[in-house]
């Protein structure tokens, strides 16, 4: 019998991978887009928001941070509407997505006993891998560009009276994603790591929680400001994408992305599959 | 060409054996039998078979090719059932079956499901979590047989079948193995293994203690003998411990259950001194023989495979 020993790229498991991780995408999309236009059709009621920010002003600066981060003293149009690229809920909507899709594919099917049969047919690790990665990496792409269309969208239906600079969106859009995508690789490789799923998004879970605090304490505590350039987060800085494309931040967030991803193909094709 | 050869399998997690030196090989059109209680490391041969696990030590060959772990060596050409089998639960079965075929650029797996599932009684329109465990256990039967495989590795392939279904299955493999498969059939069902396997392993603590013919392994288990006095008399006083090669299994009134080795010559001659109504031999299964290696392995280490053979053959001559 002449049969194809190995098929040159596993399309029909990314396939299958695609539609089942598709509704969730899809609601994360949705979500994010909504929000964007939400906080143009705020931010278009210019008085009331400016009042408002004057209520904040007095606040501590930890509310401040909680609420969005430095974007609010900018206190423009354009510095406003990047709220909706900052605020904890988007933030936590990507991260759902980063660290939740890859753990779902590679953890998820050796938990449930899946990646064994997935694996006696004519698919290697290294497909398996690469179809989780590609499914995380452009799904994360894919929904910081919904989140530009989404301030496209919003700027089209709403009159402001500062111009929006859209490129800057798209910086913001472009830097985010790759923080976003370095999410998604350290949980690529956690995933490649753990026996259970729980495990692989618990750890993942919990490096981000520690960047993110590390963050927020950072830029409330002098003395602790150093720790900033420790942290992911720092990596996507608006003032430096005000300027323009901060080149050197997103070599740093590139590299962390290669190197995570890397790694856990490496610890993927080399450790067995679970007894 | 064989097609499948392992050879000095070794595989250690930490300093737990999960397989220690095993060899073997199995010819076209041969079932081979592959047994062991529970973590003797059937498993853990499969999965080395499989490029599941990667050995510590050793070499595993495919239809002439040697396995890489994670490389899918031969995999189009393997049909592989793993012991507890596990689905998606949402899908149809054959949604599940055409997206495993489909992994592997297997077209024709379509028309030989439909076959397969007609004779094993298989609704594929129903989804799988849906399914009882005997009927999980026969979509992973079509899932093993749909693409038809030259190596079959069948981990416990009739747990969970009742009889008639069991029958079916067994009947499939045989079937696939005239076509020309090579089958590593491996189970606790001994009977099963009996009726259908050529030859057979026995792992006892990840080493293979055992590698011959089902019939000459049989042979070295013990027989038995069941002897029904007249009249319902007393069993005779046990003078039979003193013949050499004879355990008394069971005594009760009228009845007696002997086991031997060897001739049956001076048991039989021991008997004739007592009014017998009825003799039956219960055939000598492979249980009894692979029971013996158990026991025998916890007296001693246990004997290697060339060493059963030299025995068997002296005590045939």
């Amino acid at each position: 019998m002449n049969r194809p020993t190995r098929v040159p790229f596993c399309w029909p498991l990314l396939r299958s991978w695609f539609f089942r991780t598709l509704p969730v995408w899809l609601v994360i999309a949705l979500a994010i887009f909504l929000m964007q236009i939400a906080v143009c059709g705020i931010i278009h009621d210019n008085q009331s928001v400016k009042s408002f920010l004057k209520v904040l002003d007095m606040f501590p600066s930890v509310v401040k941070i909680a609420l969005g981060g430095n974007t609010l003293q900018v206190g423009n149009t354009p510095g406003l509407i990047a709220i909706g690229y900052q605020h904890p809920f988007i933030l936590f909507l990507l991260m759902l997505f980063a660290v939740g899709v890859p753990t779902g594919l590679l953890a998820g099917e050796v938990q449930r006993g899946t990646m064994e049969l997935i694996l006696s047919r004519p698919v290697t690790k290294l497909h398996v891998y690469l179809c989780a990665g590609f499914l995380t990496l452009t799904g994360m792409f894919a929904l910081v560009f919904v989140m530009f269309l989404g301030t496209v969208a919003a700027v089209s239906i709403y009159e402001f009276s500062d111009p929006v600079p859209l490129d800057l969106f798209f910086r913001i859009a472009i830097n985010g994603g790759l923080l976003a995508s370095a999410a998604g690789a350290v949980a690529l490789l956690s995933a490649a790591y753990f026996k259970g799923r729980n495990m692989a998004v618990g750890v993942t879970a919990g490096f981000l929680m520690v960047n993110y605090f590390t963050s927020v304490i950072s830029q409330l505590w002098p003395r602790m400001a150093f720790l900033i350039r420790l942290t992911l987060f720092n990596y996507v800085s608006a003032p430096k994408l005000w300027r323009g494309w901060p080149h050197e931040d997103m070599m740093v967030l590139a590299t962390v992305l290669v190197v995570a991803a890397v790694t856990g193909a490496i610890v993927w094709q080399r450790r067995d599959l679970p007894l | 060409m064989k097609p499948l050869e392992i050879t000095s399998l070794t595989k250690r997690y930490g300093s737990t054996v999960g397989v220690e030196d095993v060899t073997f090989a199995i010819e076209p059109g041969e079932i081979f039998g592959y047994l062991g209680p529970n973590g003797s490391g059937k498993t853990t041969t499969i999965r080395c078979i499989m490029g599941l696990l990667r050995p510590t030590r050793g070499r595993v060959h495919v239809l002439g090719r040697r396995v890489r772990t994670g490389w899918a060596t031969e995999h189009a050409r393997i049909g592989y059932l793993p012991g507890d089998v596990r689905f998606w639960k949402w899908p149809r079965g054959r949604r599940t079956l055409s997206l495993l075929a489909s992994l592997g650029g297997d077209g024709r797996a379509q028309k030989r499901r439909g076959e397969l599932a007609e004779r094993l009684d298989l609704d594929l329109s129903r989804r799988v979590g849906d399914l009882s465990k005997g009927n999980r256990q026969k979509v992973g039967i079509l899932y093993a047989f749909q693409h038809e495989p030259e190596v079959l590795v069948l981990d416990e392939p009739t747990s969970g079948l009742d009889p008639l279904l069991r029958q079916i299955v067994l009947d499939l493999i045989r079937e696939t193995a005239e076509a020309g498969a090579a089958v590593l059939l491996s189970s606790h069902d001994l009977s099963e293994v009996s009726a259908i396997c050529s030859r057979a392993g026995i792992l006892r603590e990840g080493r293979l203690v055992e590698l011959a013919p089902i019939s000459e392994i049989v042979q070295q288990g013990r027989r038995r003998l069941r002897v029904w006095f007249k009249d319902g008399m007393l069993a005779p006083p046990m003078s039979i411990d003193q013949l050499p090669g004879v355990e008394l299994i069971q005594r009760r009134p009228g009845l007696i259950d002997l086991a031997y080795h060897g001739s049956a010559d001076a048991v039989l001659k021991w008997i004739a001194q007592f009014p017998v109504d009825r003799i039956v031999t219960p055939q000598t299964s492979l249980e009894e023989a692979f029971m013996q290696y158990y026991r025998l392995g916890d007296e001693t280490a246990a004997p290697e495979p060339e060493d059963h053979a030299a025995e068997t053959k002296g005590g045939a001559a």
